[in-house]
């Protein structure tokens, strides 16, 4: 049997600047108790309240995403990756990923390429919109949460997609803060 | 006179709700996976409390921070205070926060500018 080597693992996270990370099934609790690391972490760097609230904030928006489509697919345990990192600039660079059907994975990266498109004000619009619509349509596909994350980031939403012959994939979006 | 207690979590607000005052405060954090299911029985009792012709009500916050899920339930908070405001019912909204942290002002400021029943945006003292 291979033993993981966690001395490299540890270097790799080190090299990218990776402050925490998490793979593996995601309850709802321990989204609550990796954001409280989080915060501390924040807050022992002093970073301003507004901040570290955006960063918090984009953390839990990536995570219940991924619950919330876990559950609409009638798909257990909720696993996915989340990684929150710090860039060569200080920004806060959290990540989150996850299995997802290819055609849900494709209709998010035209979303996110829409709202990478749009500057603030478009945003802010989208933000408006999408909060008076019908719940029953807007509790699909990660709506409010996207535009969201995308107003308070400091950089297009980033999304990647990686398919799989048997019709499901792997998503991710990093959100720079 | 009804009242309404539900006490805080790390992911979900103090909420205490009474007719005698006519008040309804709620301070922390409010990032339930499900707003909707911890709003549900705040909404009701904000109907029942509305519906009396006389009613008044003075709604004091200090919530710091709300996931989209939450937004979504305050934004039919204050549409059941606007809709009271109206009928010509005394209402007023007070939300508190940090002055360092300016995103609370800038999210309270994105509701109140929908509404138009007396909305106050202040920094703690």
């Amino acid at each position: 049997m291979q033993t993981t080597d966690l001395f490299a693992l540890q270097q790799r996270y080190s090299e990218q600047g990776i402050l925490l990370c998490f793979n593996g099934p995601l309850s709802s609790s321990l989204i609550e108790e990796i954001g409280k690391a989080l915060r501390n972490h924040m807050e022992s760097q002093a970073v301003t309240p507004s901040s570290a609230m955006d960063v918090f904030g984009a953390y839990i928006e990536l995570t219940q995403n991924i619950r919330h489509y876990f559950v609409g697919q009638a798909w257990s345990d909720a696993v996915a990756t989340v990684v929150i990192a710090r860039d060569a600039d200080g920004h806060y660079v959290v990540s989150a990923g996850n299995r997802i059907l290819a055609a849900d994975g494709r209709h998010l990266l035209q979303r996110i390429a829409a709202l990478a498109g749009m500057d603030r004000a478009a945003l802010r619009a989208a933000y408006k919109e999408q909060l008076r619509r019908p719940r029953e349509d807007a509790s699909r596909g990660a709506g409010l949460g996207l535009i969201d994350m995308a107003r308070k980031a400091t950089r297009p939403l980033h999304a990647d997609l990686q398919e799989v012959p048997d019709g499901s994939a792997f998503f991710s979006l990093t959100v720079t803060l | 006179m009804t009242e309404l207690r539900i006490p805080g979590s790390l992911s979900s607000p103090t909420i205490h709700c009474s007719s005698q005052p006519p008040r309804l405060y709620m301070q922390g954090d409010s990032y339930p996976e499900n707003a909707f299911d911890l709003y549900q029985p705040v909404l009701q009792w904000l109907q029942a409390h509305l519906s009396a012709a006389d009613a008044t009500l003075n709604m004091e916050l200090e919530l710091v921070y709300l996931n989209t899920s939450s937004v979504r339930v305050m934004m039919d908070v204050f549409d059941l205070l606007e809709e009271a405001h109206r009928e010509g019912k005394q209402v007023a909204v007070r939300w508190y926060y940090d002055p360092r942290n300016e995103r609370v002002a800038e999210l309270a400021e994105e509701f109140r500018e929908d509404l138009s029943l007396p909305f106050e945006i202040q920094p703690h003292s």
